[in-house]
């Protein structure tokens, strides 16, 4: 990793000294917590004019915690402690067991909660999951912390919408409904490769799974090429609101992400083959959720 | 501007003078002459590189050495003690599991968080451990065979 510009390693030990690096070096500045895409941004030509690294992992973010309405993760909480949240062994938290199957060990010992998300990479498997459990993260910067949903976070393929002096902190993953289920799948061409087509879906429904079962409250997340950025579907969502459990509503689901997808074209496949794998890939990962739920 | 750090490598002290974007990848084999550890991909991909951090199997070549101080680095010449090789490298030996040899060492390490996490692991949990290790030559049959022999053992 070859950063031409790069003048100072920093590792911060308190958020007021992050926020005063990040003032110094403003678009100079890039933070780190795991560290594994940094290869992939340089690669795509972001860090050409990168003079500060900041190191996140002095601050004590690497925390779980059960807080009144759900759980907090610490930013720099690696991949591999995601199995210590409350409830992972649920079906509502299918989606992130699923996730975080697919990369090797080495990517979950240092991949970093907060890194997942503000890389705004559509082709991680990570924070779909995150997303279609309805995260949102809290974060820091001069003018103090805010609040923000996963989907107010992402403004571009590999663009956030922080500012210059701002910092994710932390995730909040809310308390999941008794009778949720989500489930992610993701089509790959090796265990190593980022998603050429990733979805998370979450159903919930009524009380034990049966014909008068009505689902509500549905998540359709699409990544993986689907759109510039994760993107959740309004269209599918609604198609599966209020509705029966059955293979036939899938299907229809499945059909209506059209209406909310453009997806990217590029040398690993094509944008036809994203949406026709896309609908595939809902369908499916609607029928798995289901089946958690029984 | 190169910086004096302090490493814990295969439980010694070393004392380096790194530049801020050098890789543990680099400080191991350029500072410390460490070469079991392989330079593959240099992107996270392949699983040449693969050392222990604090126990944990990490790619050296995504792993900046100024975030490492405070930690104890393992690399494949940390395995084994007195003068006899660990297990797994003695099972990799007698399994055939080294055709080139150049995956051999990061394959051994990302085996070893295997064999601490789970006793007797089945072939599915030994193919997902090494699934961030690529080997071109052996299609990996005897590279399982010498995890099994090790988890025996």
């Amino acid at each position: 990793m070859v950063l031409p510009e790069l003048k100072e390693f920093c590792l911060p030990e308190t958020g007021s000294e992050v926020i005063s690096t990040l003032d110094k070096y403003g678009d100079g500045s890039l933070l780190v917590a795991g560290g594994t895409f940094i290869h992939g941004l340089e690669a795509r030509g972001f860090l050409s004019g990168v003079e500060a690294l900041i190191d996140l992992n002095q601050l004590g973010l690497d925390t779980i915690e059960a807080v009144k309405h759900g759980v907090r993760v610490g930013a720099t909480t690696k991949f591999a402690a995601l199995e210590q949240i409350p409830g992972f062994d649920t079906p509502a938290f299918g989606a992130l067991r699923d996730a975080l199957s697919y990369p090797p060990v080495q990517i979950r010992n240092q991949a970093s909660v907060g890194g997942s998300i503000a890389a705004s990479c559509p082709f991680f498997d990570v924070p779909a999951a995150f997303q279609v459990l309805d995260g949102s993260v809290t974060v820091e910067g001069g003018v103090g912390s805010r609040d923000l949903p996963l989907e107010a976070v992402y403004s571009g393929l590999f663009e956030n919408s922080l500012a210059a002096d701002e910092y994710i902190a932390s995730l909040l993953i809310p308390e999941q409904h008794a009778r949720s289920a989500s489930a992610y799948l993701k089509l790959e061409t090796n265990a190593n490769d980022l998603a050429l087509v990733g979805v998370a879906v979450r159903i919930t429904v009524g009380s034990a799974l049966g014909r008068k079962d009505k689902i509500r409250d549905a998540r359709v997340v699409l990544g993986g090429g689907l759109n510039q950025t994760f993107v959740r579907s309004p269209a599918a969502e609604s198609v599966l609101d209020g509705e029966v459990v059955s293979d036939e509503l899938f299907e229809k689901a499945a059909a209506a992400i059209a209406a909310d997808i453009d997806p990217i074209s590029d040398q690993r496949c094509s944008a036809e083959y994203r949406a026709a794998i896309g609908k595939v890939y809902v369908r499916r990962a609607l029928q798995q959720a289901t089946q958690r739920l029984k | 501007m190169k910086q004096l750090i302090t490493l814990k490598v295969n439980s010694e002290e070393h004392e380096v003078a790194v530049s801020p974007d050098a890789t543990l990848l680099q400080v191991l084999r350029n500072e410390l002459g460490l070469l079991g550890t392989k330079r593959g991909c240099d992107t996270s991909a392949c699983g040449c590189c693969t050392v222990h951090m604090d126990g944990k199997a990490v790619y050296s070549c995504v792993t900046y050495a100024m975030s490492v101080q405070g930690s104890e680095v393992t690399t494949i010449e940390g395995l084994g003690s007195n003068g006899k090789l660990d297990p797994l490298q003695d099972a990799f030996i007698e399994a055939g599991a080294v055709q080139c040899g150049f995956c051999t060492c990061g394959m051994i390490m990302s085996a070893k968080q295997l064999l601490g996490d789970v006793k007797n692991p089945d072939e599915e949990q030994i193919r997902h451990a090494i699934a961030g290790n690529l080997c071109r030559c052996t299609g990996y049959t005897k590279i399982v065979d010498a995890i099994k022999i090790a988890a025996d053992s």
